[in-house]
């Protein structure tokens, strides 16, 4: 008997293209379609994304703080709180995938992505580590065997610890705008796609200027690592270069398009990375526990029940929530990075003077050239 | 208590067909599920009564029925025809219940599917040569509606095709039992064994001849299997579970019960040269097998591959080898229909069967992962791994007959090799990789892709076909008890044959 072919395919959105994109940035309109699915989605999941965020961020400076130079961070998930309830849950699993903060941490820490990064190979930062070393060898026998052996070893853990406190600090601040958001949306100001996008671009303009320090206390001393003078803040030095890293590069791992380095299907140039979370597979493909499938778990575990309510009602229900909600946090986090790009034109975007629209049109270019090859179906109306 | 497996679904049928009033699909498919489940009750009543330490026919029954054509209604079972009643009283059922979709003329489905299973039982049990004819005949016409009716696109094509192929099968068959009446002048058409001092070797090749290529298409062997993977191709899931696990079967039992049964001295004569056919046909049916895109046509040519052991079995007459016959008879029943059972949940949920189409199936959250699952248990004991049912027949059908035509059974040992490729070529392509249904580049095509989740209530004859490939991978004693003495009797039957001048005596 002749079965009607079941599949439901979505069409490619249209406007995936780089001049569309373009269009959009340059206009001023939002990249994500304004519909009531899609404010749903956006608000739920960043909502969701805020809660994680803000277990992410109290881990991380627990991490740098109280983990700090601990070549056997055994049990630095836990937060310092070592009863065995707490463990036996993190055991069983019952728990915050912090593997996916430290995944993020890793990509911002190996890609380098200047700001921060500039500044932990200057000259003030290794004396900073020089002076914590010394300090920290004087009780502590492996690091007093470690440092001569491997000289490098110790202050690249200090850069790796740096980069996990700033990334603590800067998502300290997107889970409270995340949050805030859901509140707003909850109070009826924010009521658009647009609105949401320029939420989010106050909220990063806002902090821009935050300050972004970190100081360790080493038997009884305060040390800076990341000290005021460095003068590093929130948007150039740590927001922009962690959007760089893990949205747009990303590392080649399991579970995202390409699988593959023996068939050369990674490039050798690491500027050139798609594998982050705009460019994620929504669809785990044969393996377990990798990202972005971690921080899909953890933000299934704090859906607001609206948004809950809406995937049981879709597709597979229950059965593919975790594709779902990946596929509701890209169309998230376009609006993110639609919010970020609309708060670094150089140039206001009214602005009349031929030299500075062009500069304005060469960087919405650019943007739209690296956001073309990313999950861009999710942007139409009926996606 | 043989009638019974006639009468259950003959009068089943024949009820569905004229019970008055307006039933729905639903509940007609209910009652033809009922009366297999009893079908299958009685099948199993007949096991149990069934004395495995007996060579010969046992159970019978009859009567008497146009005894001036030789035409007498008696059944009896043994050995070789216990484990396909049981085989074909399973399968039924799960087509049966595979017919969900059936909203089309119900009653006629239902009926028909009942004749089929009556009528197959009539030939397993048939103790005379005109009656199994009969019912040889009697399940061609409702397969051919059923394909005909209920079929895909090119469904005129492939039923007359089938048609045409197997009534062609059925004439020679019929040619050969009149022929065997008409030169021996005695006309009782009983299943004895004829000795070379009744008829001339020649007339004895003929006539086996004959038989051969009217079973051969059934089967079918190489070259005349062309019928088959377009049937298998048009016909819906339900109707391939029944032709490839139940209805090919009547080919190889015909072949053990009437080709070796009736010509010991001639298949003695011929089995050279039947071996080097069952390896022919073993690795055509793998090469053609390796070369299709369609899910579907791959199973069926498989099919033709995996039938030539029992010809190979056959051919090789051993003690072993004919134990293997049986148990290749049931496994690849049983395998079969498994297989095609998840090709049709598989081309239910895509709307496809193209190989070159369908990847990455086996995905947990949006693909069909309870069905990729029980398509590799299928596949895995299609290519004869061990704990399965396919291992076990495989190898006693090699083993069974390695000593005796060497040559053909390591040919046909790579045919099972090749079993593991195109099987493993089918996994690789449906199941493995990112999911995807669609021909294009996957990394510029659409990749939100929506399956509907095939429910577990639908795959439970799938796990209950899995759960037998591997029970009687892991206790195949169960089975060869039940067919051991008779299949040993029947590798005894050319020299015993040779023995006893005049036969007549067995």
């Amino acid at each position: 008997m002749a079965h009607p072919p079941l599949l439901q395919r979505t069409v490619a959105n249209p406007t995936a293209d780089t001049t569309e994109l373009q269009r959009r940035l340059l206009a001023g309109e939002t990249l994500l379609a304004d519909t009531a699915d899609h404010r749903l989605e956006v608000v739920g999941v960043l909502e969701s994304y805020g809660e994680v965020l803000d277990a992410y961020s109290i881990n991380l400076i627990f991490q740098a703080e109280h983990q700090f130079l601990n070549p056997f961070p055994v049990f630095r998930f836990l937060d310092g709180d070592l009863n065995p309830a707490k463990i036996w849950r993190h055991l069983y699993h019952d728990r915050i995938n912090f593997e996916y903060a430290e995944y993020c941490q890793k990509a911002m820490f190996w890609h380098g992505t200047g700001g921060l990064d500039a500044y932990l190979d200057s000259d003030a930062f290794l004396a900073n580590c020089r002076t914590i070393i010394n300090r920290k060898r004087r009780r502590d026998p492996l690091l007093a065997l470690l440092h001569p052996l491997f000289p490098g070893f110790l202050v690249e853990l200090i850069r790796s610890a740096a980069t996990t406190h700033a990334l603590g600090q800067f998502w300290r601040v997107m889970s409270d705008l995340f949050l805030d958001l859901a509140r707003a949306e909850r109070n009826g100001t924010v009521r658009s796609i647009e609105a949401i996008v320029e939420f989010i671009k106050a909220g990063l303009v806002a902090a821009a200027a935050n300050p972004i320090t970190y100081a360790v206390e080493i038997h009884g001393e305060r040390q800076w690592v990341l000290p005021p003078q460095a003068q590093l803040t929130f948007l150039v030095d740590v927001a922009v270069p962690y959007v760089e890293a893990v949205f747009l590069r990303g590392m080649p791992f399991l579970g995202t398009v390409s699988f593959n380095a023996q068939v050369q299907q990674i490039s050798p140039d690491q500027a050139s990375f798609t594998y982050g979370a705009l460019y994620a597979d929504p669809l785990p493909t044969m393996g377990a526990g990798i990202p972005p499938s971690l921080l899909m778990q953890d933000m299934y575990r704090h859906l607001p029940e609206a948004l809950h309510q809406w995937y049981r009602e879709r597709n597979r229900g229950e059965g593919d929530v975790r594709v779902k909600i990946c596929q509701s946090f890209q169309k998230a986090m376009f609006c993110v990075t639609n919010a970020a790009i609309r708060g670094t034109f150089p140039h206001a975007l009214s602005s009349p003077h031929p030299a500075e629209q062009g500069a304005n049109a060469a960087y919405a270019a650019a943007w739209a050239t690296r956001l073309a090859k990313g999950r861009t179906d999710c942007l139409g109306p009926e996606a | 208590m043989l009638s019974l497996l006639l009468l259950v679904p003959l009068l089943g049928a024949l009820a569905v067909g004229l019970w008055p009033g307006n039933a729905d699909a639903v509940r007609i498919r209910r009652a033809a599920i009922a009366l297999l489940v009893v079908q299958l009750l009685a099948s199993l009543r007949v096991l149990l009564a069934f004395d495995p330490s007996l060579a010969g026919m046992q159970l019978q029954e009859g009567l008497a029925w146009l005894g001036s054509l030789g035409l007498e209604y008696r059944l009896a079972i043994d050995g070789l025809s216990l484990p396909l009643v049981l085989v074909n009283a399973a399968l039924c059922l799960v087509a049966a219940i595979a017919s969900r979709d059936v909203q089309a003329r119900p009653r006629l489905y239902f009926g028909l599917l009942l004749v089929i299973s009556g009528a197959v039982n009539g030939a397993f049990l048939a103790d005379n040569l005109l009656l199994f004819f009969l019912f040889y005949e009697l399940e061609l016409i409702p397969l051919w509606l059923l394909i005909a009716v209920w079929g895909g696109a090119n469904r005129a094509y492939a039923a007359t095709k089938f048609l045409i192929f197997t009534a062609v099968s059925a004439v020679l068959i019929l040619g050969a039992f009149l022929g065997l009446a008409f030169t021996t002048g005695s006309a009782d058409f009983s299943l004895t064994p004829i000795a070379a001092g009744q008829l001339s070797m020649g007339s004895q090749v003929l006539l086996l001849g004959a038989l051969l290529v009217g079973f051969g298409i059934k089967i079918p062997l190489f070259p005349f299997h062309t019928w088959l993977p377009d049937a298998h191709t048009e016909a819906s899931t339900p109707v391939s579970v029944l032709l490839a696990g139940v209805l090919l079967k009547l080919g190889t039992y015909g072949l053990l019960r009437f080709g070796l049964g009736l010509f010991p001295e001639a298949w003695a004569e011929l089995a050279p040269g039947l071996a080097i056919w069952a390896a022919v046909s073993v690795l055509y049916g793998s090469l053609a097998a390796i070369a299709q895109r369609d899910m579907k046509r791959m199973v069926a040519y498989s099919s033709v591959g995996h039938m030539g052991y029992v010809l190979l079995a056959a051919a090789a007459a051993t003690p072993l080898s004919l134990l293997g016959a049986v148990f290749q008879m049931v496994s690849h029943g049983l395998i079969s229909a498994l297989l095609f059972l998840l090709v049709g949940a598989v081309y239910r949920a895509t709307g496809t069967r193209d190989l070159e189409v369908l990847r990455g199936l086996l995905n947990p959250e949006r693909g069909l992962p309870l069905t990729g699952s029980l398509m590799i248990v299928g596949v895995m004991a299609s290519a004869g791994l061990p704990g399965m049912a396919g291992f076990i027949s495989e190898f006693l059908v090699f083993r069974g007959s390695l000593t005796t035509f060497p040559l053909a059974t390591l040919l046909s040992m790579v045919g099972s090799g090749l079993t593991a490729v195109y099987f493993l070529l089918l996994v690789n392509r449906a199941f493995f990789g990112r999911l995807a249904i669609t021909a294009a580049d996957p990394d510029s095509g659409v990749l939100d892709i929506r399956l509907p989740m095939v429910r577990i209530p639908d795959q439970l004859p799938c796990i209950a076909l899995a759960g037998a490939v591997v029970l009687i991978g892991l206790w195949p004693a169960g089975l060869g008890r039940i067919s051991e003495v008779a299949t040993r009797g029947m590798a005894l039957l050319p020299s015993l044959i040779a023995t006893a001048p005049g036969g007549g005596a067995l």
